[in-house]
């Protein structure tokens, strides 16, 4: 087995000349020290999109796009073909832990400030995965034509529609027509399916390949110690990621037996709303904080305030390492921190009120 | 102290092979436990679709003229008619009096209701009985042999 | 001869003074009398002139003076020969009051013009200008005397010549409303009512008995007496009253009973207007019980698949010869209570047995306890399936179609109930097995669906156990690495 692994490797060896990349790959390093923890939730994060484009290809085998047949293809899945049940109720977990994952592994590492010179461009390149993994979400909801989902797209693009300037031709733009429509549907399958996964693989890649070349990113206050233990990334960090991997992959099987995804009733436009709508976890403060604001404020409108708010918010958290200079000189930024505590609690805050009301 | 060193080879290569055969081992079963749901799941079922919101009612040489059948429409049954000028109609076939399921009789040249003779006309109007309304009507649409049976807008 | 003038005076006042009645005070009477008009000839013998009214008391003017112009003075209220509805206005004058009608001593209802205003009658007459009717139509105009008098028109026993003379009348009828029959005279003299009253029975129906008398409205309007939801409680008004039905040895309890059965509930707590009221089977003008031979075809209007099934039937020809009442045999008249399985069969409870025993009529006895078997079987084996699928349902399985065939084994329980009329064990197993062939697929629908719920749950330990001894011995492997890597950075660090 060994020698006929070793037969091929030389055989594309004496081709592509992979070796001295092999060598390098072999020198990467891990440092371990106590926060050596959050390392992992990139992994996770990775494993978990490699998850959603196996069972979103195999989800494609099956679902038709198209008001009349989407509700009905996905309960044909459900029902009728093999370990449907499985693949689906996979998809629509694993894109939840997914941005969860994400969050968490956002978070870390602004926490840990890795996003210091020299990483800009790999926190960049991640904030903005993480704007499309939402759109990921956002789109990917309406796919079933569920009366929860038809509602929440209403809901949601209406917001979008508030946006000064932009928000009209944005809303016709997201909805292909004025309203929510059959039409809406095939647009967000192509979003779906063709553009976000291609924009966000290539912001992955470049992602993963500065994380390669630059090697992962100390905290602080241990690069100021001179003590330094490592461990090689190949094979033992990878053999720990896999591990946890499994565990995950684990607990998605699990959810999927015990909490299966429901697919509700089929989208009717002339049914009242139900009472009662609200987004996905991961849009919930956003939608609770609009609710709280009031209806006008000087001459603008509450909600177009709120919406205002959060893309700044969402812009100079992207930019931070930019405007963080501290960090940048090794110095300690409890400003940062503080705006980092400040918006954990909020966000956890609000999305508990917005889910017990 | 290393027991590794004080107790020699064999034990060392014991617990190595151990491990070994338990990874190779778990290593296969994971494979397989992940390659066989996907391989059963590329298998396309018995039956090819379910559509509700359209149904193929068969084709236009399984219903005679100045006959009617009753098709499955989701859950609910429909009466798919052919009149005796070749005329295809669809409507409801549960009866809107006590939710028997209507048929439709030659002899009378109605649909008709077994239950309490309530009867239709072949425009779906409640004409004779205790039935108080008409049945609903579907649309019928030709897709070169086969019928097709759909909600009407 | 002074006391002769004296008592000659006081007589001649005496005279006088009792023609301060009535007669005296209507002058109009007197002289028309004395001109010998119809009017005033009927007029004595009427109800008002006996309470003191006079002419002026309808026509208005001065009827205490016998100058013509003074009496049909319009200034003095005359108001001449009313027309159209000023005739009914000048009745309300009195009869809509309730203190008018204390003051003569009257404790009737004064709600009889609101009422014919509110009627069918009160629609126009073919001019426009008026009502149909008047009181004047029914209650005549100068001789009317009270309902209670037999030469009042509206007396029960001249009720029927009053109404028939427009509603028999079909070109008269056709000009108001050309879908309404004129016949119901004919047919109510063929009716039990019709023939009593003919006989001159008063407390029979007649048309005002059903109609009403001045609320007519209607058959369609939900608010006449004979709108088919309020015909059991119009037609109980008399046949429940126990004392007014003695005289006539039939009992008084078929309202209570028909609110009761199917029919009634269906009709007056339901409001399915599809079902029978009294007059669904008993005929509406016409109206009698149905003959023992007819029953069948009589429950047939609306049960045709029964009636055609047991007229078929080797009952038909057993029933007729016996003088037994079809239908009524097994399920009762008035009282007809749901249907259940008890009714089939060789039970106590059963009607079958009442006839058929192990030793007489042996051979029926054999099919109805067969069928009753095989009803039973289709019933259970329906209870069980419905269960099978409701669990598969809160396994939250996905169990539509065989849901769906539900109501094909529904539609088999009800179609066997049908069946049992043709008294045909062959027939019979046929409509049973097509429902059994449905309730076998469903129970295996339902046997798939649990499976697989069962299935999902084993697979899943079982990849648990493979993926937690997967993740143990990866981590076991790492850890063994590791520490194989730290020997030899050590062995190294010793070079």
């Amino acid at each position: 087995m060994k020698t006929l692994l070793k037969k091929i490797y030389d055989w594309v060896d004496e081709r592509v000349e992979i070796q001295g990349l092999v060598e390098y790959m072999g020198k990467k390093y891990v440092p371990v020290h106590p926060h050596s923890i959050w390392y992992y939730f990139g992994g996770v994060s990775l494993f978990l999109f490699i998850i959603q484009v196996v069972t979103g290809i195999l989800l494609l085998l099956y679902y038709k796009s198209g008001e009349e047949l989407a509700f009905e293809s996905i309960n044909f899945i459900m029902s009728k073909v093999q370990f449907g049940w499985l693949i689906r109720s996979i998809h629509s977990w694993t894109a939840n832990l997914f941005i969860l994952s994400a969050m968490i592994h956002m978070f870390s590492v602004y926490f840990e400030k890795a996003y210091r010179k020299p990483r800009e461009i790999t926190w960049v390149t991640g904030m903005l995965m993480f704007f499309l993994l939402l759109g990921f979400g956002f789109s990917g909801y309406l796919l079933p034509w569920n009366e929860l989902a038809f509602f929440a797209t209403k809901v949601g693009t209406d917001i979008a529609g508030v946006v000064p300037v932009i928000g009209k031709p944005l809303l016709i733009f997201l909805r292909s027509g004025e309203e929510v429509t059959g039409a809406t549907l095939s647009r967000f399958f192509g979003f779906h399916v063709a553009v976000l996964p291609g924009i966000f693989t290539v912001f992955l890649a470049i992602h993963l390949l500065l994380v390669q070349r630059q090697g992962m990113s100390e905290p602080l206050h241990i690069s100021s110690k001179s003590e330094r233990k490592t461990m090689p990334f190949f094979p033992n960090f990878i053999l720990r990621d896999l591990t946890l991997w499994l565990l995950v992959l684990n607990l998605l099987a699990i959810l999927a037996v015990f909490f299966p995804w429901e697919l509700g009733k089929k989208a009717d436009p002339f049914a009242p709303a139900p009472a009662g709508i609200k987004p996905e976890w991961y849009f919930l403060y956003m939608f609770q904080t609009l609710k709280y604001i009031p209806g006008k404020l000087w001459f603008l409108d509450g909600e177009v305030l709120g919406i205002l708010l959060f893309g700044i918010a969402g812009l100079l958290w992207t930019v931070v390492p930019f405007w963080d200079h501290k960090s940048a000189r090794g110095e300690q930024n409890r400003f940062v921190n503080y705006l980092g505590i400040f918006a954990v609690l909020y966000i956890i805050i609000f999305t508990i009120i917005g889910w017990l009301a | 102290m290393n027991s590794h060193m004080k107790d020699g080879q064999p034990v060392n290569e014991k617990k190595r092979d151990f491990l070994k055969i338990i990874l190779s081992g778990g290593v296969l079963a994971f494979i397989g436990a992940v390659v066989y749901p996907i391989l059963a799941y590329l298998i396309p079922p018995k039956e090819a679709e379910v559509v509700v919101s359209s149904v193929k009612a068969g084709k236009l040489n399984e219903i005679a003229k100045d006959s009617g059948k009753i098709i499955k429409f989701g859950t609910k049954p429909v009466i798919l008619i052919r009149t005796a000028n070749d005329e295809l109609r669809a409507f409801s076939a549960t009866c809107t009096h006590l939710d028997c399921t209507v048929q439709y009789r030659k002899d009378f040249g109605t649909i008709w209701c077994a239950c309490h003779n309530g009867k239709y006309d072949l425009n779906g109007r409640n004409i004779s009985g205790p039935p108080p309304r008409p049945l609903d009507e579907f649309r019928v649409t030709i897709q070169g042999d086969d019928i097709l049976i759909s909600k009407k807008a | 001869m002074k006391i002769a003038s004296l008592v000659f005076i006081l007589t001649l006042l005496v005279m006088i003074v009792p023609c301060d009645n009535a007669a005296a005070q209507d002058k109009c009477l007197e002289c028309h009398q004395n001109s010998g008009d119809k009017p005033s000839e009927l007029f004595t013998h009427d109800v008002h002139y006996t309470k003191g009214i006079s002419c002026a008391g309808c026509h208005g003017g001065n009827s205490g003076t016998d100058d013509m112009e003074q009496a049909m003075d319009k200034k003095a209220g005359f108001i001449g020969v009313p027309k159209g509805d000023d005739i009914s206005k000048a009745c309300a004058v009195c009869h809509a009051s309730s203190e008018k009608m204390k003051s003569f001593g009257s404790s009737m209802p004064t709600n009889q013009w609101e009422n014919l205003q509110t009627s069918v009658h009160a629609k126009l007459t073919l001019g426009g200008k008026e009502h149909i009717a008047q009181c004047t139509t029914c209650h005549n105009a100068h001789g009317i005397v009270s309902v209670k008098n037999p030469s009042s028109p509206v007396y029960p026993l001249n009720v029927v010549k009053t109404c028939t003379r427009c509603h028999a009348n079909a070109a008269f009828m056709r000009s108001y409303n050309p879908s309404l029959s004129v016949d119901q005279l004919e047919k109510y003299r063929t009716s039990v009512h019709g023939m009593r009253n003919a006989k001159g029975d008063a407390k029979t129906a007649e048309c005002a008995s059903c109609h009403g008398s001045h609320e007519i409205r209607s058959a369609k309007d939900i608010k006449s007496k004979v709108y088919v939801s309020n015909i059991p409680g119009t037609c109980s008004t008399c046949h429940s009253n126990a004392d007014y039905m003695k005289a006539y040895k039939i009992p008084a309890d078929q309202y209570e009973k028909y609110s009761r059965s199917v029919h009634g509930i269906a009709l007056l707590q339901n409001h399915d207007l599809g079902a029978p009221a009294c007059n669904g089977c008993h005929g509406n003008h016409g109206a009698a019980p149905p003959g023992v031979e007819s029953i069948s075809k009589v429950c047939g209007t609306c049960h045709a698949l029964n009636a055609e099934l047991f007229s078929s039937s080797p009952h038909k020809k057993a029933f007729d010869e016996r003088h037994l009442p079809e239908c009524e045999t097994c399920h009762g008249n008035h009282e007809i209570i749901a249907a259940t399985d008890k009714l089939l069969g060789i039970t106590p409870e059963a009607v079958c047995s009442r006839c058929h025993g192990e030793r007489q009529n042996a051979k029926g006895y054999l099919v109805a306890k067969s069928m009753r078997g095989w009803i039973d079987s289709l019933d259970s084996e329906e209870q069980r399936v419905i269960s099978m699928v409701n669990d598969a349902e809160q396994k939250g399985m996905e169990i539509s179609e065989a849901k769906f065939k539900l109501k094909d084994v529904r539609q088999a329980r009800l179609q066997s109930r049908t069946m049992v009329h043709a008294f045909n064990e062959e027939k019979f197993i046929e409509v049973i097995g097509n429902g059994l062939k449905t309730t076998a697929f469903i129970a295996e629908e339902s046997n798939t669906a649990i499976h697989e719920y069962f299935f999902r749950r084993i697979g899943l330990v079982i990849s648990t156990f493979i993926l937690t001894i997967l993740a143990v011995s990866v981590y076991l492997y790492v850890r063994r690495l590791e520490r194989n890597q730290r020997r030899r950075d050590h062995e190294n660090s010793h070079i």
